[in-house]
């Protein structure tokens, strides 16, 4: 196997607040290949995007990283300086948010943007920075683009603006591109547009992207495979298909059989009783044992590790072979 | 059909003055602007039916939803709700009347409900507003009932809304409809707002309200899959006009439009893991100076001559030149 561009291992990341410290991600593990494609997936609250910003060191404080390890092409950035982590991100790590306004300065045009971010990481003159900022609008499909670079973002339309927001992230020719809901703020015919761009120049470039959403939709046509997190813990990982297709933890049942279907109808939606744990009063045992339909007394005072189960892992104490023979 | 509907929209338009302030035009120049949010939109809703509105941002549903409810006023056409036009000042007694047995439900649970009320306070509103009950006991009994029907506990309505999550903000909102014993709900975005366990949760109860108390929605939501879960009967909105409007099985499996079609595809489905997608071309165009004839022409690719002049009326479900003249294949 490939040495993994992103490997995360056991990731803890706290929030000290008056009221106690909070676990926002509790010994969270994953790699990610060159050329993958790794969906994150989970509902409000579940760490997904603290995930992402640990990653490329943007937790702030009260935030810190408690514990674990985090490799990039097998050098640890979890520990990097200020100044050192600084140009890791951009240069080696993309960033893509949600709402490519915020991403964007209002102030200076698109052109101005992408040659700063390509001279601040690459050896270019002011040409040759230009020159190439052109190329990379027209790969993100912006039309006249040597017209268009001297636009303001103002001047561009939500799916267009994201356009600069992923050719920003990719002009430095990053090894990772962190995308953290990158279609949510968009219209469903934009959001397919976009989803097809991030994937093909991915896979083009080889570059491994982690991409955050809660959108299943996405992730089941996008990622390679994909990380159901819930409660700061990654509950089930492996392939897509797989996950979506027959997932085998309860939350990751419950996750798929809520979400209404174009090609199937369903009468009544599977429903999960309850609602996602606050941070403060994570529940012992397993996070989701209250909601589960399957808990048994384990549950409750043990913490389910990750399992290997048909090439996944799952965190669930139903796949422990003791507890197979116990059932059968 | 013989049966008279419960809610018939005919006609609805509603323009918006978007011009610069008068100085502004005075000294900087520039003319009146005018953007065409809803346009010649005609539909009817049978007692106990849910029909939805599905369309992307800036196709004008929200304002539809508006003017049915009669929060806005429309610039023509008109809604007829149980016989009584809502609009027509010579019928306001009746009107009034109406009010009771029409409810709204919004998008965002967070700006809907008063942070300032008690939850009680806040569903007994429409119990109070439209005096349904005389004694204080009997609205205390009242909202308990209303609360447990949404699956809550009757001592929540002490609590404020902040104590809640947006799920069970949502069923506050529902509770707060169903006070008044609306029979008519329109709902804007119930669930956008909802993560997808949550949002299960509040279809499912929504569904079965319906099934309880025979109740009918105009749900209006961005995604398809919801609609396709929730609705009987649906229209396809594209800047300000219905593209389409059809059974909810006929329109996933049979869309005509090529908009339909187009939205069908673009969709992210988890059913559809390792498809190819066919890519989209273009993106909504700006509402104020919409193009000419039928407004999807410049992203559609069975656009021809006649698309770019003339408007397509809506014939059969469908408002396509390319379609009414048989020159697309169905789907």
């Amino acid at each position: 196997m490939t040495e993994p561009v992103l490997s995360v291992r056991d990731l803890k990341v706290q929030f000290v607040t008056r009221r106690g410290v909070l676990k926002a991600i509790d010994g969270v593990s994953f790699d990610i290949a060159p050329g993958e494609v790794l969906g994150v997936v989970g509902e409000s609250g579940a760490g997904k995007s603290v995930t992402g910003s640990a990653v490329i060191g943007l937790i702030e404080p009260p935030g810190r990283i408690a514990g674990g390890e985090i490799r990039l092409k097998g050098e640890r950035i979890d520990n990097l300086a200020p100044e050192a982590m600084r140009r890791v991100r951009g240069k080696r790590i993309g960033m893509i948010f949600q709402d490519p306004l915020t991403s964007l300065n209002p102030l200076y045009t698109v052109g101005e943007q992408l040659v700063e971010t390509i001279r601040t990481h690459l050896p270019l003159s002011a040409g040759q920075a230009r020159r190439r900022a052109i190329d990379l609008l027209a790969e993100v499909g912006i039309p006249a683009p040597d017209r268009r670079i001297d636009g303001y973002p103002h001047e561009f339309s939500g799916g267009m603006r994201q356009r600069v927001v992923i050719a920003l992230a990719l002009s430095a020719e990053p090894e990772l591109v962190i995308a953290d809901e990158p279609t949510t703020a968009l219209d469903v015919s934009v959001q397919a547009q976009i989803i097809t761009l991030i994937k093909r120049l991915c896979a083009e470039r080889g570059t491994a992207v982690m991409l955050v959403t809660h959108d299943m939709g996405v992730i089941a046509e996008t990622a390679d495979r994909v990380a159901v997190m819930y409660s700061g813990r990654i509950v089930e990982i492996g392939p897509v298909r797989d996950v979506v297709k027959h997932p085998l933890h309860p939350y990751a049942v419950g996750l798929m059989g809520a979400i209404p279907s174009l090609e199937t109808h369903a009468d009544r939606l599977v429903q999960i009783r309850g609602s996602m744990p606050r941070l403060s009063a994570i529940p012992p045992g397993c996070a989701f044992h209250p909601r589960c339909e399957r808990a048994f007394a384990r549950c409750a005072v043990d913490r389910p590790e990750p399992l290997d189960r048909d090439r996944r892992k799952v965190a669930c104490h139903l796949y422990d072979e003791a507890h197979a023979e116990i059932a059968s | 059909m013989t049966e008279t509907p419960f809610v018939a929209v005919r006609n609805l338009r509603r323009v918006f003055d978007v011009s610069m302030p008068w100085l502004n035009r005075m000294l900087e120049g520039g003319q009146k602007q005018y953007l065409t949010a809803v346009d010649d939109v005609s539909f009817t809703i049978r007692r106990g039916e849910t029909f939805a509105l599905v369309g992307e941002s800036g196709s004008g549903k929200s304002t539809v939803a508006r003017m049915v409810v009669g929060l806005m006023p429309p610039s023509a056409g008109e809604v007829v709700i149980d016989g009584v036009p809502i609009n027509d000042p010579r019928r306001a007694a009746d009107v009034r009347a109406l009010r009771r047995r029409i409810q709204m439900i919004f998008q965002d649970p967070y700006a809907s409900l008063n942070p300032r009320w008690r939850v009680e306070r806040i569903i007994a509103e429409p119990i109070r507003a439209f005096s349904l009950s005389a004694s204080a006991r009997e609205v205390h009994e009242r909202v308990g009932e209303l609360l447990t029907l949404v699956g809550l506990h009757p001592a929540d309505g002490a609590k404020f809304p902040h104590e809640f999550s947006g799920g069970q903000r949502q069923r506050i909102a529902i509770a707060r409809a169903l006070a008044s014993k609306a029979e008519f709900i329109v709902c804007d975005e119930p669930t956008s707002a909802l993560d997808v366990s949550v949002q299960a949760q509040i279809l499912n109860l929504m569904r079965d309200l319906q099934d309880r108390f025979g109740l009918t929605y105009l749900f209006i939501s961005h995604n398809l899959a919801v609609v396709r879960h929730m609705a009987s009967r649906i229209g396809v909105m594209y800047l300000g006009r219905i593209v389409e409007i059809g059974g909810g099985r006929d329109l996933f499996v049979r869309p005509q439009h090529p908009y339909t079609r187009m939205l069908l595809n673009a969709v992210p489905d988890i059913a559809m893991t390792g498809r190819l997608r066919e890519a989209v071309q273009g993106e909504i165009p700006n509402p104020i100076n919409p193009p000419s004839g039928c407004t999807f022409h410049p992203r559609c690719p069975f656009v021809f001559d006649r698309c770019r002049r003339e408007v397509p009326p809506l014939e059969a479900g469908v408002a396509c030149h390319a379609v009414s003249e048989g020159r697309i294949a169905a789907a």
